[in-house]
């Protein structure tokens, strides 16, 4: 797996080099797009993620999965992992902690290590994603939908770890 | 959007106070912190493969897979936009096998070629919020680290509801955003 990503880099530069492309001043053009881009995206990722380090230190966070708990529970949602899927959409490395944590404690081969790595597998962050590819044009109808298909994907992530 | 941040900021805001209202700041500069530092990863991981993806396409391959995945991702984004598209497709390949830094950075470049299209947007975020992976890699090989005796016992439940996530966000945008 690992001998992929370079093979794939030699295959394209060297065949872009057979055919005439000038491959420093190619890589160098592109490359340059990146600071600008950066520069587009910070602000909004700024504010996504101020606002996820509030949200977390009001203790809002844990008090919505407290509240939440018996719900996913019964919707099949291991009490342990139940933090995580209400992380997700706000944070990835904030969920993948979590998931670390949860496969330490209870074995990364038992019945919540497996749900936290599936639950952390499937979706995307989604806040995150949208203040990346929105960029301030927010728009909420989309936004709900991922949500939901995400929330949707996790229950199912549970219930596949139970059966298969 | 707006609403949702200012309601959020303020409830949140005001449970800080009643809590220890001496966190408050520490907690906006700890988020603010973690964007500086994801936008300089962010950036290094652009840097490399918006330089590849030129190379690339200055040689005429992303419009090989563009075209190869034309049939699927026109109908699917209901876009004529070929440069749109040859983004597109770039960043599902790149979803696919696991690659997030190129996936982010076509991704995002997709994003603002659609700039007027408003329903192939809808769809293309949706679609990439699915994250649909065939070897979700930062899972392995935390599995790995964590001793496990099975690392891949997750791949199939992780794929399926991935799969099941990705057609229930496409049936739902077709239903509810307007085209």
């Amino acid at each position: 797996m690992n001998i992929l990503l370079p093979v794939l880099f030699i295959i394209v530069l060297v065949a872009a080099a057979f055919r005439k492309v000038r491959v420093y001043d190619s890589f160098a053009q592109g490359a340059g797009g990146t600071l600008p881009l950066v520069k587009k995206l910070f602000p909004y990722v700024a504010a996504v993620l101020v606002l996820a380090s509030l949200f977390e230190a009001s203790g809002l966070s844990a008090a919505l999965s407290k509240a939440l708990e018996p719900a996913l529970s019964v919707l099949g949602v291991p009490a342990p992992v139940v933090p995580l899927v209400l992380v997700k959409p706000f944070s990835g490395s904030g969920s993948l902690a979590l998931v670390g944590q949860l496969c330490a404690q209870y074995g990364a081969d038992s019945y919540v290590g497996r749900c936290a790595c599936a639950v952390y597998a499937t979706g995307e962050t989604v806040f995150y994603l949208s203040a990346l590819y929105f960029a301030g044009g927010g728009r909420a109808r989309p936004v709900v939908i991922a949500l939901l298909s995400n929330f949707a994907a996790a229950l199912l992530a549970c219930l596949l770890c139970r059966v298969l | 959007m707006n609403v949702l941040f200012l309601c959020v900021f303020v409830l949140s805001a005001g449970l800080v106070i009643v809590r220890d209202a001496s966190a408050f700041l520490p907690a906006l500069l700890e988020g603010a912190g973690g964007a500086v530092t994801l936008s300089l990863s962010l950036a290094a991981a652009y840097a490399v493969w918006l330089g590849f993806l030129q190379v690339a396409e200055d040689a005429g391959f992303l419009g090989g897979l563009s075209r190869a995945m034309l049939p699927l991702t026109r109908r699917l984004f209901s876009t004529k936009n070929e440069k749109a598209l040859e983004q597109v497709s770039v960043n599902l390949a790149a979803n696919l096998c696991g690659m997030g830094g190129a996936a982010t950075g076509a991704g995002v470049a997709a994003m603002r070629l659609l700039d007027r299209e408003r329903y192939s947007q809808e769809m293309f975020f949706v679609v990439n919020c699915a994250g649909l992976q065939l070897l979700p890699s930062t899972v392995l090989s935390l599995r790995v680290q964590a001793g496990s005796a099975d690392p891949f016992s997750v791949l199939l439940p992780a794929l399926l509801s991935s799969l099941a996530s990705l057609l229930l966000g496409v049936l739902l945008v077709r239903l509810f955003c307007r085209r």
